[in-house]
């Protein structure tokens, strides 16, 4: 510790008694394995996307009366322009690093959804969701929630073409719901599309879905530490009962900040190379037009190719209808979410362990044949949906009629998720019947409380 | 284990293993080597990004510098310090632990080769790169220059009514002030002016004669010299022009010097004259700066 660090400490621990929190905090034991990193690097994302978005929040006009662009974008110098898209240029064309920050935020997006997912996956997989956990898994759930709105809202921000359609549906959806669709649209629109959205999804934004998400996360990283993080079995330690790794400092501590440095690196390496974000090839939302190259932003292609696969239906009850936007826009992306609040309690009822004690132990994906075929089933009915988004790319690509491959994914989205779960069920049964063969008195190396 | 140590659970981190790295030259030129790549990656993004270069310059600036950052830290951090495995129970304690302050803790663990110039370069490096993520901030405005001091005054613009209409003298009556614009240039905040035809007869110096129409007709900034709020209103008795905001009073007849309140300048006068249509203008910008005074 250096002089001037050592006074600093010195000066507040007399005051705030800083020994004792800061020793327990700084000697706190994080296991190491490559997939703990994943939530981590949610966590830089949302720190990279607060920084880049603070700077963007100072230009966007959140606004869509009509002004003209007067900037040094050629394309739209002249053009009268919705007001946020027409910020938008200006920001990308007109201010230095305007474009730069723009890219990184929406590359730090992607990567929040993204390693979200697979954070999510990680805990699904290994079984951390399990007592005394629950609560935690649950809060995971909600911040997905919560970052998918997120990114919805700002895309949509935007204000494009893209923005345009992707609102049009969440319109839709919204509409759909039995008896309080239209109250719904006007709670979020304000009016009739396009209404009042961009001002609404600007404060949803910027001020009132990252208040509830760093609200959350702080509790979500609270919960971490006080539970304590669960590991991999460890040889010659009883790791239910104690925790093995590297502390926080130095190792933990040099682990992160060359990881947080990393994120950052790369995703402004991306922002350089790849122009996503870049908005010409769609122009400002117009209201009556629609691009055929629109398409959702690739977290909501499972819930576009749910509404393009499944069948058409309208259902008219006396005062009010049950549609095909509502079962598949609505209830089955929701169902989805429902399900992941509920597998906690699914497996405690189905898995052959005993789930009343402490599981601190990560187990492998094909430990539990119940968990590895209910997950992997649904990660491919996800995964079947999203890749069926494309369906009119394949047609047009493979040179197919766009019906034939819909009924191929039609097909699809019901066989594949039944033969790939079932598959990951028949191999972590015959991997479990192997193991008790091997070793009769092991039944499973997480379910076991040491005497 | 630990437990068969007879160490208490609660007492904190308890080492397993500690493996204590070999002093490393190569390592420290790697650290040295990365943490001035991030340093001169940190000075081409400030630079860059200040003077508005190309997007590709200070883009790739910031991805090197935090990637070789990333590097410097993860070398340092391999070589300087011991690696330590550690164990801790599980258990949530429900009170508060009773810490031993003497024992050794983890916390306190000092590099095992420690090179005072290579900690130097990365903290230099850390610190450079930070400050230079802070020049974003010049780019949320265009430099200044004088545009915050000029008005929209210029020679021959014409002073016209909030609708647009040019004014002759005769418009303004005795005892009367009006709000008035640069032509085309209505309600742009700075170039407000007001119009008083005096009612204490001639103004006196230091007003500047040379810009007073039929004697008695003159045009000040109606920007407060104060805190820049509108001069609007006129007390006819004495000629003073008073501003609303923090009571500020100025002597119309005799170049709106201040003679109450907390301003210390006067209104700046406009240069004002006749056209040969008969119209009032402008014979140029004000000469003194309008509005409070910037530092």
């Amino acid at each position: 510790m250096t002089p001037l660090f050592r006074f600093v400490f010195d000066t507040l621990d007399a005051r705030l008694r800083l020994r004792g929190p800061a020793r327990e905090v700084l000697n706190k034991v994080f296991p190491k394995h490559w997939s703990f990193l994943l939530g981590e690097v949610a966590l830089f994302s949302f720190v990279i996307l607060v920084l880049t978005g603070i700077f963007l929040a100072m230009f966007y006009r959140p606004s869509d009366d009509p002004i003209v662009y007067t900037g040094s974008a050629e394309l739209f110098r002249g053009r009268t322009l919705p007001g946020a898209y027409a910020s938008i240029v200006e920001l990308s064309h007109d201010v230095t690093g305007g474009l730069l920050f723009r890219r990184i935020h929406r590359g730090a997006a992607y990567l929040f959804v993204a390693s979200a997912l697979a954070h999510l996956l990680r805990i699904l997989l290994t079984g951390a969701f399990r007592r005394p956990r629950e609560v935690n898994t649950h809060i995971g759930t909600t911040l997905l929630i919560l970052v998918i709105a997120l990114a919805y809202t700002g895309q949509n921000l935007v204000f494009d073409l893209l923005a345009g359609s992707s609102l049009r549906i969440g319109y839709a959806t919204l509409g759909s719901v039995p008896l309080i669709g239209e109250s719904l649209i006007m709670a979020v629109f304000g009016g009739a599309y396009p209404g009042q959205v961009v001002p609404r999804f600007f404060a949803l934004h910027v001020l009132i879905l990252p208040a509830m998400l760093a609200g959350l996360l702080t509790l979500h990283l609270v919960l971490v530490a006080r539970q304590r993080h669960t590991q991999f079995p460890v040889k010659g330690v009883d790791a239910q009962r104690y925790v093995v790794g590297a502390p926080l400092w130095p190792s933990q501590f040099a682990a992160s900040t060359t990881l947080a440095l990393v994120v950052g690196g790369v995703l402004a390496a991306f922002a350089v190379l790849v122009p996503w974000s870049d908005f010409d090839l769609h122009g400002p939302l117009v209201v009556g037009h629609a691009s055929n190259a629109g398409h959702a932003e690739w977290w909501l292609f499972y819930v576009q190719g749910a509404i393009t696969l499944f069948p058409a239906f309208d259902w008219f009850f006396p005062g009010f209808a049950v549609t095909h936007m509502f079962v598949f826009g609505t209830v089955l992306p929701l169902g989805l979410f429902g399900l992941l609040y509920a597998y906690p309690f699914i497996e405690r009822r189905l898995a052959d362990y005993d789930a009343d004690i402490d599981n601190h132990l990560c187990s492998r994906p094909l430990d539990v044949p119940v968990r590895a075929g209910l997950v992997f089933a649904m990660t491919t009915f996800v995964t079947v949906l999203t890749v069926a988004t494309t369906n009119d790319v394949l047609a047009r690509g493979l040179r197919v009629p766009v019906e034939a491959v819909m009924w191929t994914f039609r097909v699809g989205v019901v066989a594949l998720p039944l033969l790939v779960g079932w598959a990951a069920y028949a191999r972590a049964r015959a991997q479990v019947r192997r193991r008790q063969a091997a070793k009769p008195a092991t039944v499973e190396p997480s379910t076991k409380v040491p005497a | 284990m630990t437990d068969e140590q007879g160490k208490d659970p609660h007492k904190g981190l308890d080492v397993i293993g500690t493996h204590v790295p070999p002093p490393s030259e190569v390592n420290d030129t790697i650290v040295m080597g990365a943490s001035i790549l991030a340093g001169i990656c940190a000075i081409v993004f400030a630079v860059g990004l200040t003077l508005g270069g190309p997007m590709i310059v200070y883009g790739s600036a910031l991805a090197v510098g935090l990637l070789a950052l990333a590097v410097a830290v993860r070398r340092y951090f391999a070589a300087a310090y011991p690696d330590i495995e550690g164990v801790e129970p599980r258990e949530i304690p429900d009170a508060e632990p009773t810490r031993q302050e003497d024992a050794e803790p983890v916390a306190e663990v000092e590099p095992v080769h420690r090179r005072t110039v290579v900690q130097r370069m990365l903290i230099g490096a850390a610190a450079l790169f930070g400050l230079s993520l802070a020049t974003p901030v010049a780019s949320l405005g265009p430099a200044p220059g004088d545009t915050l001091r000029r008005t929209e005054w210029e020679e021959g613009r014409r002073l016209v009514t909030p609708d647009g209409e040019p004014l002759r003298p005769d418009d303004v009556a005795v005892g009367g002030i009006s709000t008035v614009w640069p032509e085309d240039a209505v309600e742009v905040e700075s170039s407000a002016v007001i119009l008083v035809r005096l009612s204490t007869g001639a103004p006196r110096p230091p007003t500047n004669l040379d810009w007073v129409v039929d004697d008695d007709l003159v045009a000040y900034s109606k920007v407060c010299t104060h805190a820049g709020c509108p001069v609007g209103l006129f007390r006819e008795r004495d000629d003073a022009l008073f501003c609303p905001c923090h009571q500020s009073t100025f002597d119309a007849a005799r170049g709106a010097v201040p003679t109450f309140g907390p301003t210390a300048r006067a209104l700046p006068q406009l240069p004002m004259g006749v056209d040969d249509d008969g119209f009032l203008v402008a014979l140029g910008d004000f000469t003194e700066q309008v509005g409070p005074t910037f530092g």
